[in-house]
């Protein structure tokens, strides 16, 4: 069985290359990863064109989780999901999760062979009741 | 080229120079109450489908309004390209091949709710919602002249000046959005008067 | 599977205490073994899952506090002994252990 992958989508390239740096440093190797941050003319924003780019480099057969911080991140990351090939779309989630801390539980859980599921409801659970 | 493709082009292109002429405009309005890129992302969006013009205006109208807003979606970004980008694939997907007028309409409602869906949006909240309704309300109530459609278009986007925005954005300022018109608004006033020149001209 | 649970009772000596590091570090070991396996800071409970990062995040045990550990199934005293020798070390958070070092590549760190 493999691991879940772990998608970070911000708005700004620098908080998800960081989000992805504690999930490096604090839950290792062994989880795919991949980030996305900023508008194609390098500002602030989000593009459906690179989360699908990076849905597809932390692609794993027991899917991707992803987390996102604002507004747009959320659109752009739901538009991202319906445009991915039939059989891939049922296998990717968004976490209505904090985007560090979920990321980084997100990631121990799938460290752990948890599935998407498991994955995405540890995420959760971090989110005010 | 038949008289779809002749007239899919002059639509295109009406709407890329629309947004075009005006992307200083749009950016500026986005300035005030967002994050000022409105103009900028909408123009290289159209551009992009304008630049795709040759292979998207010969396909029959379902595949070429999917197109469009597929380029929408990815050369858009920030939230503007699924929503706008949602708009067109919606209309493509209802629509069929030959549309006649009840169709065009049942598609442009389906797209509007398409795109409140993709938002999670309601009319009222200072976006572009506050313009394709009325219109599309104008058009279910069997309005047809394309001079009273674009006057409901602008006033609708006059009408978003006085809202507090609570989507998007804009809604980080609260109150502060109130006095400015919503960008998104008025980029799809500009699209819709543009359409409706177009067809003027064929009529 | 009647057996009594293993239990092991162990001092945080590490200088920051269970922090989210640590947090992530047990409970990956944790899951690691098939065992269930429960926390507390007393001998009496009450007892969380040791597998649930969220809820070991959540405990925030500091320095000089009492970790008590209890698991049963087949590799109990394995996990036990692991978890125990994890903590004794401090979590490998010594000098060496820390690091502040990237390890992401642009969009790609996987």
């Amino acid at each position: 069985m493999s691991t879940v992958g772990i998608v970070i989508v911000s708005h700004s390239a620098k908080v998800a290359e960081g989000a992805a740096d504690m999930v490096r440093q604090m839950v290792g190797s062994e989880v795919p990863l991949a980030w996305c941050g900023g508008d194609p003319s390098g500002g602030l924003g989000t593009s459906v064109e690179a989360i699908l780019t990076a849905i597809d480099r932390a692609w794993s057969d027991a899917g991707v989780a992803l987390l996102v911080d604002l507004g747009g991140a959320e659109t752009n990351s739901e538009m991202a999901i319906e445009m991915l090939p039939a059989d891939r779309q049922a296998r990717v989630v968004v976490c209505n999760a904090p985007i560090v801390e979920g990321a980084v539980i997100a990631a121990t859980e799938a460290a752990g062979g948890s599935s998407l599921d498991v994955v995405r409801r540890t995420a959760e659970e971090l989110s005010p009741q | 080229m038949d008289r779809g493709a002749t007239l899919r082009e002059a639509l295109l292109k009406a709407v890329a120079e629309t947004i075009d002429r005006h992307a200083e405009e749009l950016t500026a309005l986005d300035q005030a109450i967002g994050d000022g890129d409105h103009g900028i992302n909408m123009k290289r969006g159209f551009e992009a489908a304008l630049a795709d013009s040759a292979n998207l205006v010969p396909k029959p109208w379902p595949d070429f309004l999917k197109g469009v807003g597929m380029t929408l979606v990815m050369k858009v970004g920030g939230a503007s390209g699924p929503l706008f980008g949602t708009f067109f694939l919606t209309l493509g997907k209802e629509l069929p091949a030959e549309p006649g007028q009840a169709d065009i309409v049942r598609a442009i409602r389906a797209a509007i709710v398409a795109v409140q869906a993709r938002g999670k949006s309601e009319r009222g909240q200072k976006t572009l919602l506050d313009v394709m309704i009325p219109v599309v309300e104008a058009l279910e109530a069997g309005e047809a002249d394309l001079t009273r459609l674009v006057g409901v278009a602008n006033g609708a986007v006059d009408a978003t000046k006085p809202i507090r925005a609570i989507r998007g954005r804009a809604s980080f300022l609260g109150d502060r959005s109130i006095g400015h018109i919503d960008p998104g608004a008025r980029s799809s006033a500009l699209m819709i008067a543009a359409v409706a020149q177009v067809l003027k001209e064929v009529a | 599977m009647s057996e009594a649970p293993i239990r092991a009772e162990i001092e945080i000596t590490n200088p920051t205490g269970l922090h989210a590091r640590p947090a992530v570090k047990l409970t990956k070991l944790a899951k690691s073994f098939g065992a269930s396996i429960e926390l507390a800071f007393a001998a009496d409970g009450p007892w969380i899952d040791a597998k649930s990062v969220v809820k070991v995040m959540a405990l925030k045990a500091p320095r000089g506090a009492i970790l008590y550990f209890s698991a049963s199934g087949t590799d109990a005293a394995l996990a036990i002994a692991a978890l125990s020798d994890l903590v004794r070390r401090d979590f490998d958070e010594g000098p060496h252990a820390a690091g502040g070092r990237s390890t992401a590549e642009p969009g790609h760190v996987g």
